[in-house]
């Protein structure tokens, strides 16, 4: 039971935050490495809104998701896109940024550990087992926030746009869809996935200048898992490697969990490249 | 060997005067902390360059780079340490044991076209440097395994080494660059497709210069903690790898020579910034996005190249 709890929770962030990496990947063929940035700043951004400002929890929260997008949305503007040609350009400045926020944040807050406070503090029990309030809404929210995204993108027209860019983005143009503002669009989208990811998970993951890092390796094992592009597949892919951790974590060893994800990347790109769901299944 | 193109006077030239400066450096400035200052240059010199080789050459950039000096370096440390053998196997184990990191991790990854490598090999060094602080009864953890002996007493002749090894190992590498391998490793970074149609096995040749690379990295990692007399998991660090590729983009990627000029010149020019301290990671970041966007083909080799059409070089 204990095992299914943290498994799922432990899944619904990792699912968050691939699926925001692997939809700007599938719509604008950009992979990320910022995207633990946007992660690293929500948490900071509550911690700042909570700790300094002294705002109430929840209106911290949504202006440190609202400037995370924002920030999503200036660097993609101004970094990014000048460098969309060169994959490998993208993947340097995006690097880059993502070590000027680790060292921005080290030189503003320090390398110590912030408390972030949580939205629900009360224990529930569920069939026996305690669990933290936090991590139950942190399910919830991920469970309803991408479910609304993929209803967003299969019902709405700004959705069908979206796809229509991911499958074939020269064709969409010419039917008139800005590409271009669907990519700053898809940038917001993604950045405040993220964001939303540290806002939960701050409360019981360690929030300090490089956290920025293990969610990056992580949201990569699970796009590779998965298939680069695919929401169904990081979904899945997400639910795999929570539970393979959570199962590793308490059969044998914390200490192995950060193997798992390693060996699922390697493993992965020896036998099926292209993921569970590549390139075929884009959404 | 055919097609081996002779290097050139001019740039041998130079090279040979730029070593016997450094040389003799500490000799015109006697003084401890500037031994050390080229010290810790010339081994980054040896990490740029063995970077450039590979992802210079063939255009795959490698953001795991770091993996392979923290191997080498451990591989120094556990021998020494724990193993008690002599300083000296440390090299030959640290360069073998690298070679086989890179033959694990390059085999899954190189095959692959696009940015799986670069993500891979990120990955990689990050899970790298979590086990060394996870298996912390045999790495030491935080703190990394210390008193590891060094490999000559005396600092200047130490210097003197590394600094003959940087030229052999940049010589050897400018060599095989401008051979008929080097020109396999541009046409891949050119077009793989066309490659492949000509039948060069590309896989192969990526793998064997993701092994070279990894070679030399190692080797430098062993000679930075005999230098250093101590390993921390600080060298697996994403921050280790993104310094080198600062380095190499100011040294002009592809060129063997201007990455060892890159690394001699932002190590210099950090020691003289030493006051800015905690400042300076953040100054190789914004750096490197500076000339991303505004010099593509970095700073020293375009200079040399112009310098050298003023003495009436060939272009």
């Amino acid at each position: 039971m204990e095992i299914l709890i943290y498994g799922a929770v432990t899944s619904a962030i990792y699912a968050m935050l691939a699926v925001g990496f692997t939809l700007i990947f599938g719509v604008a063929r950009v992979l990320n490495l910022a995207h633990g940035s946007f992660y690293a700043l929500g948490a900071y951004g509550t911690y700042v809104g909570t700790g300094i400002l002294g705002l109430p929890l929840w209106q911290a929260a949504v202006l440190a998701i609202a400037f995370v997008a924002l920030f999503g949305v200036i660097v993609e503007k101004v970094l990014i896109r000048p460098l969309r040609y060169s994959q490998l350009g993208v993947l340097m400045i995006t690097l880059a940024v993502s070590l000027v926020v680790e060292q921005a944040l080290f030189l503003i807050f320090g390398s110590e550990y912030r408390n972030v406070p949580a939205f629900i503090d009360t224990k529930l029990s569920i069939g026996g087992v305690d669990v933290a309030g936090q991590r139950l809404l942190t399910l919830l929210v991920a469970v309803v926030s991408i479910g609304a995204l993929y209803l967003f993108i299969q019902r709405t027209r700004l959705g069908s746009a979206i796809l229509a860019i991911s499958q074939d983005a020269e064709a969409a143009k010419y039917m008139g869809i800005p590409s271009d503002r669907i990519f700053s669009l898809v940038m917001a989208i993604s950045a405040s996935l993220a964001a939303l990811a540290g806002v939960l998970a701050g409360p019981f993951l360690s929030v300090q200048p490089s956290m920025h890092l293990l969610p990056i390796v992580k949201a990569f094992a699970i796009v590779i898992v998965g298939g680069l592009g695919s929401i169904p597949g990081s979904i899945l892919a997400a639910l795999m490697l929570g539970y393979a951790e959570t199962l590793v974590a308490y059969l044998v060893s914390t200490s192995w969990t950060e193997i798992v994800s390693v060996l699922a990347t390697l493993l992965m790109l020896v036998f099926r490249p292209a993921g569970f769901f590549g390139k075929r299944a884009a959404f | 060997m055919s097609g081996f193109k002779q290097l050139d006077k001019l740039s041998g030239a130079a090279g040979a005067t730029a070593l016997l400066l450094l040389a003799a450096a500490p000799l015109v400035f006697p003084g401890t902390y500037l031994i050390g200052v080229l010290t810790v240059a010339a081994i980054y010199g040896i990490w740029a360059v063995s970077w450039d080789f590979m992802s210079g050459l063939t255009g795959r950039e490698n953001f795991g780079h770091s993996l392979f000096i923290g191997v080498g370096a451990y591989a120094a440390g556990f021998l020494n340490v724990q193993m008690e053998l002599g300083p000296w196997w440390s090299l030959p184990v640290s360069m073998l044991l690298a070679m086989g990191f890179a033959v694990l991790l390059g085999f899954p990854t190189l095959r692959l076209k696009g940015p799986y490598f670069a993500l891979a090999m990120l990955s990689a060094a990050v899970i790298m440097q979590r086990l060394m602080l996870i298996f912390w009864e045999h790495t030491g953890g935080e703190e990394g395994i210390q008193d590891i002996a060094p490999l000559i007493r005396n600092h200047l002749h130490y210097y003197w080494f590394v600094l003959a090894l940087l030229g052999v190992i940049t010589f050897l590498l400018g060599w095989l660059a401008r051979s008929r391998w080097g020109l396999i490793l541009r046409a891949i970074r050119g077009d793989e497709a066309t490659c492949l149609a000509a039948g060069i096995p590309i896989t192969t040749y990526k793998i064997v210069s993701l092994v070279i690379s990894a070679a030399f990295a190692g080797l430098g990692g062993a000679l930075y903690a005999h230098y250093q007399l101590q390993v921390s998991p600080q060298l697996f660090a994403v921050v280790t790898s993104v310094t080198i590729i600062t380095m190499v983009y100011v040294g002009g990627m592809g060129t063997i020579f201007g990455p060892v000029g890159g690394a001699l010149l932002l190590t210099l020019l950090t020691e003289g910034l030493r006051n800015v301290g905690e400042w300076r990671l953040m100054v190789y970041s914004v750096l490197l996005i500076l000339i991303i966007f505004f010099l593509p083909d970095g700073v020293i080799a375009p200079l040399w190249r112009r310098l050298r059409v003023a003495v009436g070089g060939k272009p």
